[in-house]
């Protein structure tokens, strides 16, 4: 019958506890499409600085973002020589516009390197000469494009080679040339955007990154996502605005719970002197406006679900978007919008509990 | 003579920092069993004394004792509401969006009955004033009337000793005012009830034991009533104070 009290309260007024509701749901929407999204990037990301089974992936130290990193290409040769490497695959990347997908990775690699990248192809060959490239699956779709046809980009026209499938969701959307031709389109000659590197078998790659790093300082190891803002600023960035946006949505979500607590509570005072007249503690009275608050969040915490995962499958129709993020439906996502009704709950109802029970019940029952 | 149930000696009680002082000097002895009407004119203090007793506030000075127990001492307030009286109101007071059986369960929650339980009390309560099968009807589908009596069952809900009650009838007509004072002495009779009732009714006064008159925040009079030939006369002796 508690509960029952905690519903009726609730319900008797059906539109301010509706649209509170729906306040702190589009906040919890938005903590969760946020958080399927940046998940979903940094799994590409993940996936990009190990693409092809590279251990780990090494770039200029302290670049604000990837593509302005430069490594030259004596660097990449002089890893390739250590002994504690098997591999080091230098690359230069280049976005692109490639028909409605303006970030169309382009990757070079030497020739000898793009066999190396577990490129599965579906169709024709790998790039061979300077005017070919090869597609990423999702890209030809996306294009409508096939081995033969021709594409321009960058004012220059270039023959479609083959079409490859691959396991990482850039690459899939991107596509592949020699690296001469990558460097030629970006005028970085000599240098590259990072390379790929596979440690010596029976060697630990936590260890090989930490000695690259020590004997070539200019140059960053990245072995996973949280590597990545050492050669990425994006990153740091996106985890910022993320977080800011969740505080805020926390913010305005606690408020308006608050707001609307404040005001059934005031409203209630009398009856709250009743139910305290009648030998109801505090504490009781604490917990009936907690779970005031809690049941009301918990409503909009499923309806916020419900929208945060609408509003995803809406950015994800974007081509664009989808071109290089798949989204990520981690339970931490889910957790997090929970907990982010919890809190709201919790704080918006902490100030009208406790003011709840300040007053005397003789106060509160000369209240009109 | 055994100890007074109610006793309340020296109270003052003041509001708006003491700008307004609702009462002064007030001296109360109520005994077991006895039925004390309470008269005055408006805003002498008659409803912040049944406050004081039923504990809702803290008196600014003085002592009252109730069943024993000094409330200054006693840090549970809460325990002292819930058990040792029950307060019926000049208005109903019942809550708006409960049905008449869940509002007198309200007050037992204080005391951890299972919910099949606490609806059985509920029925039997609601039977004792007179409104079997009107359980699940909450209070706009009552009348005023009915909802009084759900309210004196909601204030014997946790079968205090003593029944305080506020102009109980003050709000309803003759007829209706006459039922729930019937039933407020059928109940004080077969439970034992201590009553202390305020009221502007001198008809409704005549019904009570004694009568004690207030007047600005103190008794100025207090006179046993010739009908009550019964018992608590013997006691009355001992509990009358008449402060000048
Ligand atoms: N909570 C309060 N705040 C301010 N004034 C109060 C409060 N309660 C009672 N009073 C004042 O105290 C006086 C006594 O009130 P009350 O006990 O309600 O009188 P009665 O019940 O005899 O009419 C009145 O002047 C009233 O306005
Ligand atoms: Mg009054």
């Amino acid at each position: 019958m508690f509960r029952a009290i905690v519903l009726k309260n609730l319900v008797r007024q059906r539109v301010r506890t509706s649209l509170t509701a729906l306040g702190i749901a589009i906040g919890i929407a938005t903590v969760l499409a946020l958080g399927v999204i940046t998940s979903g990037l940094k799994a590409s990301l993940g996936e990009f600085v190990t693409a092809g089974g590279a251990d780990f992936m090494v770039a200029q130290k302290g670049a604000s973002d990837l593509s302005f990193s430069a490594v030259p290409e004596e660097t990449v040769a002089a890893l390739a020589r250590r002994d504690d490497v098997a591999r080091a695959d230098g690359f230069e990347l280049k976005i692109t516009t490639l028909g409605s997908n303006p970030y169309f990775i382009l990757y070079g690699f030497e020739a000898d390197a793009l066999g190396a990248q577990g490129l599965e192809l579906r169709e024709g060959e790998l790039p061979a000469a300077a005017d070919e490239i090869a597609l990423g699956v999702d890209a030809a779709a996306s294009n409508a494009l096939a081995a033969g046809d021709t594409v321009v980009f960058e004012h220059r026209t270039f023959r479609v080679s083959g079409v490859y499938e691959v396991a990482d969701t850039l690459r899939r959307s991107g596509g592949v040339a020699l690296l001469a031709t990558v460097q030629e389109l970006g005028n970085r000659p000599g240098v590259v955007t990072a390379a790929y590197v596979t440690v010596a078998p029976g060697e630990d790659p936590v260890a090989v990154a930490e000695a690259i790093e020590r004997d070539l300082p200019t140059l960053a190891a990245i072995a996973d996502v949280d590597d990545y803002g050492e050669v990425d600023q994006g990153v740091r960035i996106m985890d910022a605005v993320n977080l800011a946006i969740s505080l805020l949505a926390v913010g305005i979500g606690a408020i308006g719970v608050m707001n609307t607590m404040i005001m059934s509570v005031f409203e209630r005072t009398r009856e709250i002197g009743i139910l305290r007249a009648v030998g109801w503690r505090g504490s009781r009275i604490v917990r009936m406006v907690l779970l005031e608050s809690l049941a009301l969040c918990g409503i909009a915490a499923v309806v916020g679900i419900a929208l945060g995962l609408l509003a995803t499958r809406a950015v994800l129709a974007i081509p664009t978007v989808s071109s290089f993020l798949v989204p990520s439906y981690a339970p931490e996502v889910f957790i997090r919008a929970l907990a982010v009704g919890v809190v709201v709950a919790l704080i918006g109802a902490a100030y009208p509990a406790v003011r709840a029970v300040r007053l005397s019940p003789m106060e509160a029952l000369r209240h009109e | 003579m055994s100890e007074p149930v109610i006793s309340v000696r020296g109270v003052r009680k003041s509001f708006e920092d003491g700008r307004i002082v609702a009462l002064r000097g007030m001296d109360l002895e109520v005994a077991e069993g006895e039925f004390v009407a309470l008269v005055g004119p408006s805003g002498c203090g008659k409803s912040t004394l049944l406050h004081l007793i039923a504990a809702l506030d803290r008196p600014d000075e003085g002592a009252i004792r109730v069943a024993g127990r000094a409330l200054e001492e006693a840090n549970d307030l809460s325990a002292h509401r819930a058990h040792e009286v029950g307060l019926i109101f000049q208005l109903h007071n019942l809550m708006p969006a409960l049905t008449a059986s869940e509002n007198v369960q309200v007050p037992m929650f204080e005391l951890g009955l299972p919910g099949r339980e606490r609806r059985e009390r509920a029925h039997a309560l609601l039977a004792a004033v007179g409104l079997e099968g009107r359980e699940r009807n909450r209070p706009p589908q009552l009348s005023g009337g009915e909802r009084q009596r759900v309210a004196v069952a909601r204030a014997l809900a946790n079968e205090p000793p003593i029944l305080l009650a506020d102009e109980p009838t003050g709000s309803l007509d003759s007829e209706a005012g006459a039922t729930v004072l019937d039933l407020i002495e059928r109940l004080r009779r077969e439970r034992g009830l201590t009553v202390v009732l305020v009221t502007h009714d001198t008809g409704v006064a005549a019904r009570a034991d004694r009568i004690v008159t207030m007047l600005d925040g103190h008794v100025v009079g207090s006179s046993p009533n010739d009908r009550s030939a019964a018992a608590p006369t013997t006691r009355l002796a001992a509990s009358t104070r008449v402060t000048p």
